[in-house]
Order: structure tokens, then sequence, then C-alpha cells
């Protein structure tokens, strides 16, 4: 384990992009925290979880899939190896969940050209919105950014980690995990027993119709939800026709839209707002849990702060076991 | 991956994101937390407003007109031929046988030099834009009774509101950001009246809900008018010290008692007198209205109406009220600040106004026309009469969105020349004899101004495909070839800050002072913060005033032959005449198919099933489209959206007029529906 000062950390983060093609939390001179690069602004690895989700960098908005009638071959994926610094602890559990379900079954090969051989750094510790205390991921990574308050801890857990911890000199002291450590260990997301009560109820088929109407009566139809939604994988597909070429490309898709499973007879399975609410819910705390067995919603934060109208996850999920719980 | 923080190109909500690009192309945005109208969140057009920008059928290279048929041609041909065709028309038919169309999806600066081609290179005041089509009325109304014809408050006052009285505008589907903020307040404790004949989203929220008939705006509201002065709530101090005209209106009121206006409206009068009492009795009320107000052959006197409603009880001028015409396309407010309109310079200096004339043309040299020219839908009309014989348009597709398509069609069809500038090869452009390919919104600088007056900073993101230029660079070489040597500019700051020279209320405005988060006009200096709240002290004009209104219906309302109520509108996937949205995957596949909108009953009264294909018919044409059979609808009213060029709605509308805003009656025609067979 090794240790920086917040001043050596922007200085050692920007050397690393010299090898590796690096992705860092950063502010723009806009003002936005973004997963950008070091010279897109000042690097800022506190601030809580990122607006958008980190895994764009494998699985982005709009990606080509191939060009037909050219040379046919599918995108390269990035010369140099990709460093991402900036997942949350929670966004290393989305992470997890969507290299599970991408490599299942058929594996999505494009997803894995771009995610195969990245290097995943975490940001933890007294790293949240206004300083509050992000809990230690301890794994799932291959190194870790662990901010105690004065100083960044720099703590591997891979090879590719350890290399590049290896290049930073000054050893932290054996203890220095020690306070992180311990406040992970005590710290309670009371958000989590919203989520698991809110699974359970569904799980029970314990919730009305009139509960999903409403909910959708609030709804525009915007598709942030599902947009910044580090475990939603769903795309669509669109062929672009040049006079001297075919592209294809693929592109995240919303549950919310109509079109999404409307049938070309024109029927709908999820043919109205309601439906197509519940779904989303449903979804990531029931129909996952059963086939995954694990909730797909990890609270990272990200469709409650997108949502324009106060229906993100954790908000509906508290409004259902508030309504429906014991 | 590079990152460029910029504007969204759809309505005047205003929001900022930030497009993403990889290797020169486009692969998603991002919302951005700290900007102040989107606060982190976007609508469904503007997380896909990436998606048009690459498209195949983008227009890369000129377009000229050989033997009938529009072939690629040198950019110095092209020009040429625009600047002779023009010069030709005018030598033959006179300097105002000319038109211009300007446009509210180009920036301020492109609004502006387009508006100083038309004055000071080609010598006539014809130009317009489509703010003739939606807020013109609002623009002529309000600018008599406040001397502002632009939202008096900021969307940030949504919170601070006791009651929000939103007419003529589905906000959710049509500026949704300002929507939800609205639907915010409500679930915060505000209340909420919606007056609109459609069960709109936010209808689900109200309070109250008046599904007053299509064109009975002015009863409706003159009757709430006569309810506050009846019932003395109205705010007698503000009247005094700081209006004129009380009297006067009283007197036009005075007969519209709720009992009255409910025959009209179709409502009854406990719910007038309750909408009346709900907003004089708040502390601070908020109007927000938009094409459902502006788009009758009474535009102007709605707006009146509204202006009288917010003078009454005071509520101008300070946080949480006034009256709030939501502008609809993305630079539509500054297409009207830049002077793109007939009568008007840049900030709304008036064009009969010698000293105006005089600093203009001291600044730009030469001579400047002194009479006002013709609104667009006059020159529609003037075209079609043969008095216009050279038409230039810039990002605009009449064809499309005009009413009267048979008119509008059979008005391009007379022209002698008629040059299109756009990044798509619209219905319109397919009749052009040149077509210039312009650079879309990603692939510029400079500045849109929002609803709420604020004016924001594009930033260019990728480059334009193959030869299209920026419309700024277009427009100046336009000028050039014309013997122009005053507008030449590096960038498009530079035209800003003439721009500024020029225009008191954009006077502080520059480039680099915009980023984060724009500057609210009026900005007189460079040190000024800017306005978030017009008329705190005085109204622009000095005494807000009421001006009488009397109650006129629809031109044209339902009888025997055509016994329906049609209205027209847009819908939350689509953009206008959809050259950018049915080209975005996602959008497209939502909403593939013209539809209309028709109430069970009238279903059932005419044998229509759901998803069905039906004939819409008026007296001016008919169109073949899909029911969509919804509760939505009022019986005997029809909704069309004028998306889809194969369903066209606006073959169905009527070119009658305002008569002072000569806005188009796009809200209210007479139809019939018949089962396609």
């Amino acid at each position: 384990m090794k240790i920086l000062t917040p001043a050596a950390l922007e200085i050692f983060l920007t050397s690393l992009g010299r090898d590796f093609d690096l992705r860092v939390p950063v502010i723009t001179p806009e003002g936005a925290r973004v997963l950008g690069q070091p010279g897109d602004g000042e690097i800022a690895l506190a601030g809580g979880a990122l607006l958008a989700k980190p895994t764009t960098v494998f699985f982005p908005q709009e990606g080509e899939v191939f060009t037909a009638g050219s040379e046919n071959q599918p995108p390269a994926a990035s010369a140099a190896r990709q460093l991402v610094v900036g997942f949350t602890p929670r966004d290393l559990l989305c992470l997890r969940f969507i290299d599970r379900f991408f490599a299942d079954g058929l594996r999505d090969d494009l997803y894995f050209r771009m995610r195969a051989g990245a290097v995943i750094a975490a940001v933890s510790g007294f790293t949240g919105i206004d300083g509050c205390f992000v809990p230690v991921s301890g794994g799932e990574c291959d190194l870790e950014f662990v901010f105690d308050g004065a100083a960044w801890l720099v703590v591997p857990y891979s090879q590719a980690g350890r290399s590049i911890a290896a290049l930073i000199s000054s050893a932290a002291p054996a203890d220095a995990l020690a306070v992180v450590t311990k406040k992970t260990a005590e710290f309670i997301n009371k958000d989590a027993a919203i989520i698991l009560a809110a699974s359970e109820l569904l799980l029970q088929d314990l919730v009305p119709d009139s509960f999903w109407e409403e909910i959708a009566a609030s709804c525009i139809l915007c598709t942030g939800c599902n947009l910044v939604c580090p475990t939603c994988t769903c795309f669509g597909m669109q062929d672009w026709r040049f006079s001297d070429r075919t592209e294809r490309s693929r592109m995240w898709d919303s549950c919310q839209l109509d079109g999404f499973m409307r049938e070309a007879g024109g029927h709908n399975p999820l043919g109205t707002e309601a439906l197509r609410t519940r779904r989303r819910i449903h979804h990531k705390l029931a129909a996952d849990r059963t086939k995954w067995g694990e909730i797909s919603c990890f609270l990272c934060g990200r469709c409650d702060a997108a949502c324009p109208t106060g229906i993100g996850i954790v908000a509906v999920a508290a409004k259902l076991v508030e309504r429906f719980g014991t | 991956m590079k990152r460029t923080f910029t504007v969204c190109p759809y309505c005047g909500t205003g929001c900022m994101f930030q497009l993403l690009s990889e290797g020169g192309r486009l692969v998603g945005v991002e919302p951005v937390k700290n900007h102040p109208v989107s606060r982190g969140g976007l609508c469904v057009k503007g997380w896909n407003a990436f998606a048009f920008v690459g498209h195949p059928d983008r227009l890369t290279v000129p377009l000229v007109r050989k033997r009938g048929e529009l072939v690629p041609a040198a950019w110095d041909e092209a020009i040429e031929k625009v600047v002779t065709g023009i010069k030709g028309v005018q030598e033959k038919h006179g300097r105002d046988s000319l038109m211009f169309a300007s446009s509210a999806k180009a920036t301020n600066e492109e609004n502006f030099l387009l508006m100083k081609l038309a004055r000071r290179v080609f010598g006539t005041n014809n130009i317009d834009h489509c703010a003739r089509l939606c807020h013109s009325s609002t623009v002529v109304g309000l600018a008599q009774t406040f001397g502002s014809g632009a939202m008096t408050n900021s969307i940030d006052c949504i919170e601070k509101t006791e009651l929000i009285f939103v007419i003529g505008s589905n906000t959710t589907e049509q500026h949704p950001l300002i929507g939800t903020r609205i639907m915010n307040a409500v679930r915060n404790g505000a209340e909420l009246i919606v007056a609109d004949n459609r069960t709109i989203r936010l209808a689900r929220h109200a309070n109250l809900h008046l599904r007053h008939k299509n064109g009975s705006d002015v009863a409706l509201l003159l009757a709430m008018a006569q309810v506050i002065i009846a019932e003395g709530l109205l705010n007698r101090e503000f009247i005094d010290s700081r209006t004129e005209g009380f009297a006067e209106f009283a007197q036009s009121a005075r007969e519209w008692t709720p009992e009255h206006a409910a025959a009209v409206t179709g409502l009854s009068p406990e719910e007038i007198a309750a909408a009346a009492r709900m907003y004089a009795c708040s502390k601070s009320a908020m109007i927000f209205y938009s094409m459902g107000i502006t788009q009758h052959t009474h535009g102007v006197d709605n707006v009146r109406c509204i202006a009288a409603l917010a003078l009454l009880t005071g509520n101008v001028g300070r946080e949480g009220t006034g009256v709030n015409p939501l502008r609809g396309q993305n630079n539509v407010q500054g297409g009207c600040d830049m002077g793109a309109l007939p009568d008007l310079y840049s900030g709304y200096q008036k064009v009969a106004d010698p000293a105006v004339r005089e600093k203009f043309a001291k600044a730009w040299g030469g001579t400047l026309p002194d009479s006002p020219g013709l609104p667009l839908t006059l020159a529609m009309n003037a075209a079609h009469n043969g008095t216009i014989k050279a038409l230039f348009v810039m990002g605009e597709n009449p064809l499309i969105s005009d009413p009267d398509q048979n008119h509008a069609r059979e008005a391009l069809q007379s022209l002698d020349l008629l040059v299109v500038q756009d990044i798509f090869l619209t219905e319109t452009a397919q009749m052009a004899d040149v077509v210039l390919p312009a650079a879309c919104y990603a692939e510029k600088d400079g500045t849109f101004t929002n609803t709420e007056r604020r004016i924001q900073l594009l930033q260019k993101a990728v480059e334009p495909p193959g030869e299209a230029r920026a419309d700024w660079e277009i427009i100046c070489e336009l000028a050039a070839a014309a013997g122009f040597a005053g507008m030449q500019y590096e960038n498009s700051a530079e035209i800003m800050e003439e721009i500024a020279a020029l225009t008191p209320i954009y006077a502080g405005v520059r480039h680099d002072r915009l980023t984060p988060a724009g500057l609210q006009w009026p900005c007189s200096e460079q040190v000024h913060a800017g306005t978030p709240i017009l008329h705190r002290e005085k109204f622009t004009r000095g005494l807000g005033r009421f001006v009488p209104v009397i109650y006129r219906p629809s031109a044209e309302t339902p009888d025997d032959n055509y016994p329906l109520v049609l209205t027209t509108g847009r819908t939350y996937f689509h953009w206008h005449t959809g050259s950018m949205t049915r080209r975005t995957h996602l959008l497209d596949r939502e909403e593939r198919r013209a539809f209309v909108e028709m109430n069970p009953l009238d279903a059932s009264f005419y044998g229509i099933k759901n998803g069905q294909r039906v004939v819409v018919a008026s007296r001016r044409g008919e169109v073949s489209v899909f029911a969509k059979i919804t509760e939505s609808a009022s019986p005997g009213v029809l909704f069309m959206p004028f998306h889809f060029v194969e369903g066209a709605a606006n073959a169905l509308t009527s070119n009658e007029l305002d008569p002072e805003s000569h806005i188009p009656e796009f809200k209210v025609a007479a139809v019939r529906i018949r089962t396609a067979s």
C-alpha cells in the first residue's frame, strides 16, 4: 500500500496518462464533474458517484458494430491499455453484474473488446458529496484510491494494480487503512434495507396496479433512468446506408419506451405507461433477483439524481415500502 | 473521447449538455448537474440529440437545379446563382419582391446576419421567421401591455410560487424540463390550474382542469377577470400605481359573467369562478402559456386577456409571478431579439423610427429601407398572388409547417427563385432552385437564447459533413458575392460584438461571459449580471396597460358538412417537420405513423377502431392517417400533430390570420372524418 498527498495524486494520475488510455473524474471548465481525461479539467476523484455511469467507456450510448462495404473490420479497441479511475465501490458491483450478464450465454464480443484488459480503479473513503464517507470496496477492482481525510492511500489488489502502485515511492504506514476500514465495517446504508423490503413486496406480488399508474403519471418518458443505470444493458440497432457503405451501430435503449417491446403487428405486452414503469422497478428488484441471485440495483444513486420528477428507484422503493410494507 | 458543453437544439427550455464524440463522430449525450435549467436531467429528445447529426441524408454539397433536376454544384457556382438570381428578380420586380425566412433553429449571430443581409445588402425589410407561426401574438400582445414580448420571469420562479396557471401549453411534452418543474412544485404544495381541452399529463396533477372549448379562451379569461373585479379580489394598489386603462378593460369584461362564459366555453360557471378565485387569492401566481393561446385569429386578444389577469392581481415584477409565454424552438426568442422581423431591428428597435435607422445605417454604411416589410404569412400570400418572386429560406420547412399546404405549395411554385439553406433535403428544399448545405447545431459556434431570455453558448463538437458550412459563413459569402464588404468576421464571437454594439438589451453580452450558465437579457453593460425578472419597478413601457378585448369566435367553426374541430400541435417524440427526429432511431421507432387522436364516443359514432386508417378532410384538403382513440381528446375534437409529411395536418388547417399578429389559426379548423376505403 502506498500513500500520496492530494497534490501528488494529481501529478501521479496525470503521469499515468502517458502509458494508459486514462479515464478519470475531472471538473470541466464549466464546472461539471465527469469521467474525462487529464486535459479535460482538474482531476477530482472526490465528489461521489459520477452522474454518468463509468461503464460508458466499455459500452457507449452509441457505438459502431461494423461497416459493410469498406474493410469489413469491426471497430478496433483502444491502442493503449485503458485505465478507468472513478468507480465507486457500488459501481464495482454494477460492473461485476454486467460483466457476468455480457459473458453469459452468447458472449458480447463488442463489450469485451473494450472491457478486456482494462484496469479498473475505485475511489472511496471521505470522497462522497461534501466529503461524506464512501465505504471501501476491499477488492473487485485492480486498485483503489482511498482518501482518509488527509492523504490518498493507494491499495492494489491485482498484478496490474501492483504495477501501478509500484510507481509510487512513499509507502503508507501499516495501519493507515485501519480508520477507514473500521468506518466501513460500521457503515449502514439505510437505502439497502428499503430496496430489499421493496424487492420482497414485489416478489410477493403485493403491489397493486394503481400504484404503478400513480408513478407513471409523473414520468415524462425521458428514459434517463435507464440511460444512467450501470446495470441497464438493453440496446437497439440501426443501419445507416451511405452511398459507399452501410454502417451498423448500436445504441442504448429504454424499456420506458412503447417501441421497446411493441411487436410488428402493433401488439405490445408492455403497452401502457404503468406497465412499463412497473417493469423498470420489477426487473431490477424481482426478476433479476430470481434469475441472477441478486438485486440488480446496487444503490449507485444515478437514476434518483437524473430523474427530473423524483421517481428514481430508491424514491419509488421508499414509497412502495411506506405504502404496502408492514 | 471529446466532450463539448453546448445547448440542446430542440425546444426553448434551453437545457445544456455535453456532446460526446470519438474520432470526429458523436457517440452520446451526457446531462450536466450544475446547469441551472437542466440540473442533471434531460428529456428524451435531449438524450437523443446527437443521433441525427451523422445521418447519411445530411446535405454535403450545394445543389443547383439544372434541366429540372437538383444536381451537385461547386460553392462558387451556387453562391453566384443565388446572388444573380436575387438581383435579377429585384431588377425586374422591385426590391421588395424578395423575402427572407430566417430560422429559430439558427443562432443569434446567424439571425442577426440574415437580417443585415436583407436590409443592408438587398435593401428590403422583408424578413421574418417562424415566430410568426408560434408567438407573434405574444410579441404584439405583450409589447402593447407590458412593453416587452418575452417571458417576464425565470424558470426558477416555479419553485417560489403558490399557484401555476397553465393554459394552452402541453408543458411536459413541449417544454419537458419546465413541465417537470411544475410537477415538482405541485408535489411541494403549489396549486395548479390547467386549462386545456385535452387531458394532457399536467392535467392529471391539477387541482382544477378546465376543458374549455377550442377557441373560447377570450370568454374564459374575460370571465375570470370579471369574477376578480366583481368580487373585489383585485390588487387595487398595484392597479392604481403601476397600470393604466383599467376602467375601459373592466367595461369590456363586465358582460362576461361566469354564466355567460359558460355558454361559450362549455365549462360550468362554478369552474370559471373557482379558477378566478384560486388565481387571484394566491400571494403569488404564474401564468404559463404557449401555442394554445397564440395560434388563433384572436391570438393577440388572448394574450391581452392573460396580461390583464396578471395586472389585475399584481402578479408581475416579483418572484414567483408573471406572464410566461413558453417559446417553442431553441432560439425563437433569439430570432425575435435579433430583429429577424419585418418591422424591428435587433432588440425590438423599430424600423419606422428614423433615429434607429440612422444608427444602423451609420454602423453598416449606406442607406436602409424605411417602411416595414411583410410578415411571413402575408409574404406567402404575396408569393401566391405573384408579388413576391424570390424567397430565401434558412432552416425552415414551410411546405410542412405553414397552414393550408396546397396554398403553401402553390405559393412556392409561383416563385421565380427559391433558395433553401438547410441540413437535410426537406420537402421545401426539394422544390428549391438552389440548396445550400448547412452545418447543424453540433458543428458550429454561436449563441441561442432560451425562453427565459437566457443567452447561452453553443460550441462546436464535430466538423460539418462534406462541404457543408455554418449558416453565418454562408450568409457572409452571399454578402461578399453581392459586393458588400462589411460582413467579414473571423468567428461568431465577433458577430456578437457587433450585436452588442447595436442592441441595448444585449449590450453587455460577449461570448466569453456566457460560460457556464449564460446571461438573461436585458444585459446593458459588460459588468451587468443579467435580469431574471422583468418589470420589477416599472414596466418596460412605463405603466402596464389594460387593453379592452371583444370576444370573437374562431374563423371556421363546425357545421353540418364539417362537424368536428381539428386542433393541431406537436408530440413529445417529434420535432416540427420531423427532419431531425424522424432520422433519430429511437424517436422514429417510438412514433412512426401520422395519426389523429379522437374520443371513444366519436370513434363509436363513426365506426372507427383504434389503429384503423382514416381520412380526415377539411375545405382545403384531405389526408389519410391512423386513428388513435383516447379519452385525452374531447368529444367533437380531433388532434393531429404536424410532423408527418405523409399525413400532413397542415393540408387541413386554414390560412385565416390574426389581424394584428398575422398568425394562422392552427388551433381550430372544421373537419370531417371517415374510415379509409
